[in-house]
């Protein structure tokens, strides 16, 4: 494609040319013609982007707010020079760039390499994608660019923050329902021998104790102790009134924060836990221990988006049969649009689950981004407290969680209103 | 699957049928423009039989430059001494492009009648004007636009005649120079029909007579004798020594039509019209073309052919004696395009095998002498001083010879042609010049505004996403009425009461409840209330209940 430069000269010269011819001019015709052969002598000598492009980042797997270390590797790997190259990573617009820069000028002989390094914060959560590299090469004069790009890509996710709440936990005049692992003389997942039983089918094979098989002839099954004292239960409100704030402090930002620290802690206990997340849909995450289950919680968690509006009771009825009896579930919401939510938490408390409704005050979240009058702003938190109190009221612990508010802070401050 | 396929294969249609409208289109233009079945002729740079190389050889050999004309005779306006050219048009073969121009009105016409456009017959008046001197070769092409600008026209129809070349047969027709028609004796022209040409053997040397005899003239007075290299233009008359003009002229014509006079659309400064041969008065035209002639009293559909003497030559001046030595130029028409093909102009080359195998002898004509004498006529040189002719050709002298009405046989040749047509008609056409600055400023403009260099990369860190809650509930929140709910509801709470216990509870207790005067009156007092009042009742209702 030629520059703007090359459209010039070549108008130019065609014009010349013409009105040379036009008023019989010839050194006028001779000056278009050399404007008009310089082009074309310039476009036989014409650069390519015929590079090899690697990437390497310091993770892919991080926390929001963390540095991520990039380092791209561009070799040409053509027999000629690149002639002005540019190079570009596309880096998603989220992520800002602390130090270095995501492009370079090169001009790189045959097999020659440059590095790109460059480092870029993550300050939100979610699933991205570094690339593909953009490519630009021009001639000598700047007369003809073209571009391209390599379709080499980065991904990676972004986690929300993980805050320590466990000195909350200590502290809190909440009961000491979560007593950290223990072994339960009931059968489930777990490590320790609880007994045999025959086989049926389905049941892993690792599981069959071939001794016994050996011994009485019919396929016997190990079964093991439960391990976890408790399913926790997490729902996370991730409907579109969720976003009321800035980007980086909104329910659903505290929320996604909230969820993943309270599900590190507790899966560091050992206790199993779940995730459900709602918004225009319903996602479940079965209640479960361990690593792999913290990875899913967290994936889950970055990404989430503010959408839809499904009721908090349409949740609940839906999945009181999955809850595990009288095991404790955090809601994380700003209860805000939904009149479903005081008899979804009355049902729950009403089945023996201890409820804890953590809420997001999102008109404090709304004075952020909004000018709202002094009376209508006093008027709306009062709405709100008596909400609050009427969830309380039902037998839940709720936290009023503001916005300027550490969440250990705000578990701390439970109360039953 | 299915759509995607349906989509690909109405690609691939519509593809087909744009590269096949195009095709169409482009093979129209072409079948237009080139004629690929039938060869080039009446070229002065080919060397074949019908060709006219044999006269540029001639006029290179006096040291004249010849040039062809590929494009349009617009050309002609830039040339800047047109009193030593000349310009020789031979069978216009095909009409112009009609292309949008200014008539002579400054009226714009998208097309022209024949051959040439008004600009280009514009530009050859002007050259005229100016003293050029064309000689115009025709017989049924498209020339008349042009031959009507200076008060003739073509028949465009084959003239017949009983003065032919027996040896070969009734195509070739011999015709002279002179006012009073040759006849023939047996199968020969009769020399005693024989005259001279009508101006140029008169006696006046400023009344027209021809240079070379005035030139004659001069160095017979003078007494002096010349070589055949010294004689220069005149050379064609050289005999022992000295010039020897002779003014007839035996010409011999090939497949002829007829020039009339029709002043109907003459320029105005075209003055003379000579008529400077003509046929027998036994000549007929077959008007209708199917081969026949049909001859009456009158012309009808029984008779539509035409019988009697005929122009074959006519020579418009600028000046009312053609004379060289006066200002404005000349144009000989002659009815044959072929009258200078290397066949009869040269017709001891052809007879010898020179253009190919002969099947019947050329006989002897002075086609060549006719023509050189043209040529010496226009492109002599004068002294400034004495006003004398010289002899030799100007320094400036130059033949141009007009190639492109010429059906070409090779696409290549004719798109150069067409093309270069374009480009000077772009070029010296006043409304296409007009288009053309247009042109080229839309063309800058488009440039300045559209064509941009792609922008810079830079990274932009955007994270810039607000959810703004509904500010429409803002007022309805200073409501009166929506502070007493909120109010009573908190009321309510406070007291762990159930909304059917609430709503059941007597006025009195609720006031006892509430036990603040100022919020009780709030509550049960329907008045308005002033802002101020508003907010105070607002402070209160937040801090009622507190311990």
């Amino acid at each position: 494609m030629w520059t703007r430069k090359a459209s010039f000269t070549f108008a130019g010269g065609i014009s010349l040319i013409l009105i040379g011819m036009m008023i019989s001019n010839h050194q006028m015709m001779i000056l278009g013609l050399s404007f008009v052969a310089f082009i074309v002598a310039n476009s036989w000598i014409s650069g390519h982007g015929d590079v090899e492009v690697q990437r390497t980042l310091s993770a892919d797997n991080l926390y929001k707010g963390d540095d991520l270390y990039v380092e791209l590797l561009v070799t040409n790997r053509s027999g000629r020079r690149t002639q002005t190259l540019e190079v570009y990573d596309n880096v998603p617009h989220e992520m800002k760039l602390r130090s270095g820069l995501n492009q370079m000028k090169m001009n790189l002989g045959p097999g020659e390499s440059a590095r790109i390094r460059y480092v870029l914060r993550c300050p939100l959560r979610g699933h991205f994608s570094i690339g593909p590299v953009s490519l630009r090469y021009r001639n000598t004069f700047n007369l003809s660019v073209e571009e391209m790009f390599v379709d080499h890509h980065s991904d990676m996710i972004v986690f929300p923050q993980l805050r320590d709440v466990e000195e909350a936990f200590i502290r809190s005049r909440t009961p000491k329902m979560y007593t950290g692992a223990t072994t339960l003389r009931t059968p489930g997942p777990g490590t320790e021998f609880y007994s045999l039983r025959e086989y049926v089918p389905g049941d892993p094979f690792k599981n069959i104790n071939w001794k016994a098989f050996a011994r009485t002839g019919d396929l016997m099954i190990n079964e093991k102790c439960r391990d976890a004292v408790t399913d926790l239960y997490i729902i996370l409100d991730s409907r579109d009134i969720a976003r009321i704030g800035t980007v980086l402090k909104n329910p659903l930002e505290m929320g996604t924060v909230a969820a993943a620290s309270l599900a590190s802690f507790f899966l560091q206990r050992r206790d199993s836990v779940s995730l459900i997340i709602y918004d225009e849909k319903l996602s479940y995450l079965p209640p479960d221990t361990g690593d792999k289950q913290h990875f899913k919680i967290l994936s889950s968690l970055a990404g989430v988006a503010p959408q839809g509006a499904m009721p908090l009771q349409a949740v609940t009825n839906s999945l009181a049969a999955r809850f595990s009896r009288g095991s404790p579930i955090f809601i994380i919401s700003s209860c805000e649009g939904d009149g479903t939510v005081p008899a979804a938490i009355r049902d729950l408390v009403g089945r023996g689950h201890e409820v804890t409704v953590l809420s997001p005050s999102s008109i404090d979240f709304e004075r952020l981004v909004s000018r709202i009058p002094r009376m209508s702003y006093e008027v709306l938190k009062i709405e709100r407290q008596n909400r609050m109190t009427s969830l309380a009221g039902f037998g839940s612990q709720v936290i009023d969680w503001m916005p300027d508010m550490d969440l250990s802070q705000a578990l701390l401050q439970v109360r039953g209103y | 699957m299915a759509v995607d396929g349906n989509s690909k294969l109405k690609r691939i249609g519509l593809q087909f049928a744009f590269w096949g409208v195009l095709a169409v289109l482009f093979g129209t233009l072409m079948i237009n423009f080139v004629n690929f079945g039938q060869p080039n002729q009446l070229s002065a740079y080919d060397n074949d039989w019908d060709d006219l190389s044999a006269f540029r050889q001639d006029i290179n050999d006096m040291g004249i430059e010849t040039k062809s004309l590929v494009s349009s005779p617009l050309l002609l306006e830039e040339l800047e001494d047109p009193r030593n050219v000349t310009f020789v048009i031979a069978g216009v073969e095909r009409d112009t492009i009609s292309l949008p121009q200014f008539s002579g009105e400054s009226v714009v016409t998208f097309a022209s009648e024949d051959g040439y456009s008004p600009s280009e017959v514009d530009a050859i008046v002007d050259f005229v004007v100016k003293g050029g001197t064309v000689i115009v070769f025709e017989d049924y092409g498209y020339a008349n636009t042009i031959a009507e600008k200076f008060g003739v026209k073509f028949k465009r129809a084959q003239l017949y005649d009983t003065v032919y070349v027996h040896e070969l047969d009734y195509n070739y027709i011999w015709t002279c120079m002179q006012l009073a028609p040759c006849g023939m004796n047996g199968t020969v022209i009769d020399p005693t029909t024989i005259e001279s040409h009508s101006r140029w053997n008169i006696t006046d040397p400023l009344a027209g007579r021809h240079i070379c005899a005035v030139w004659a003239d001069l160095m017979a007075l003078n007494g002096t004798t010349v070589t055949e290299e010294e004689a220069g233009l005149c050379a064609q008359h050289h005999q022992d020594g000295l010039i020897r003009y002779n003014a007839s002229y035996q010409m011999l014509l090939n497949n002829i039509t007829s020039i009339d006079i029709d002043e109907t659309n003459k320029h105005s400064s075209m003055i003379t019209q000579g008529i400077r041969s003509v046929s027998s008065s036994e000549a007929t035209i077959d008007m209708n073309g199917d081969g026949e002639i049909w001859i009456g009293s009158g012309l009808n559909a029984d008779t539509p052919d035409l019988w009697g003497q005929f122009n074959t030559s006519i020579e418009v001046c600028v000046s009312a004696t053609c004379s060289p030595f006066e200002s404005g130029g000349r144009v000989h028409f002659v009815a044959d395009g072929s009258t200078l093909i290397n066949a009869i102009y040269d017709y001891e080359g052809f007879n010898r095998g020179d253009y190919g195998p002969v099947t019947k002898e050329m006989p002897a004509n002075d086609n060549r002498k006719w023509a050189l004498d043209v040529i010496a006529e226009s492109l002599m040189a004068i002294d400034p001083v004495t006003g004398m002719p010289l002899g030799e050709a100007s320094p400036t002298a130059m033949v141009i010879f007009d190639e492109s009405r010429h059906v070409q046989s090779n696409v290549a040749t004719d798109t150069y042609n067409m093309l270069y047509f374009v480009l000077v008609y772009f070029t010296g056409e006043g409304l296409a010049k007009l288009l053309l600055f247009i042109a080229l400023f839309v063309l800058f403009e488009g440039v300045l505004l559209k064509k941009k260099d792609p922008d810079p990369w830079r990274h932009v860190f955007s994270i810039i996403y607000y959810g703004f809650g509904d500010a429409n509930r803002y007022s309805y929140y200073a409501k009166n009425n929506k502070i007493k709910q909120v109010f009573l509801s908190k009321v309510r709470n406070q007291n762990g009461l159930t909304r059917e216990e609430f709503d059941s509870m007597p006025a009195r207790e609720l006031q006892a409840m509430i036990a603040d005067p100022v919020l009780v009156k709030f509550v049960f007092e329907n008045r308005t209330f002033t802002l101020e009042q508003t907010v105070a009742i607002v402070k209160r209702v937040k801090v009622w209940g507190r311990v």
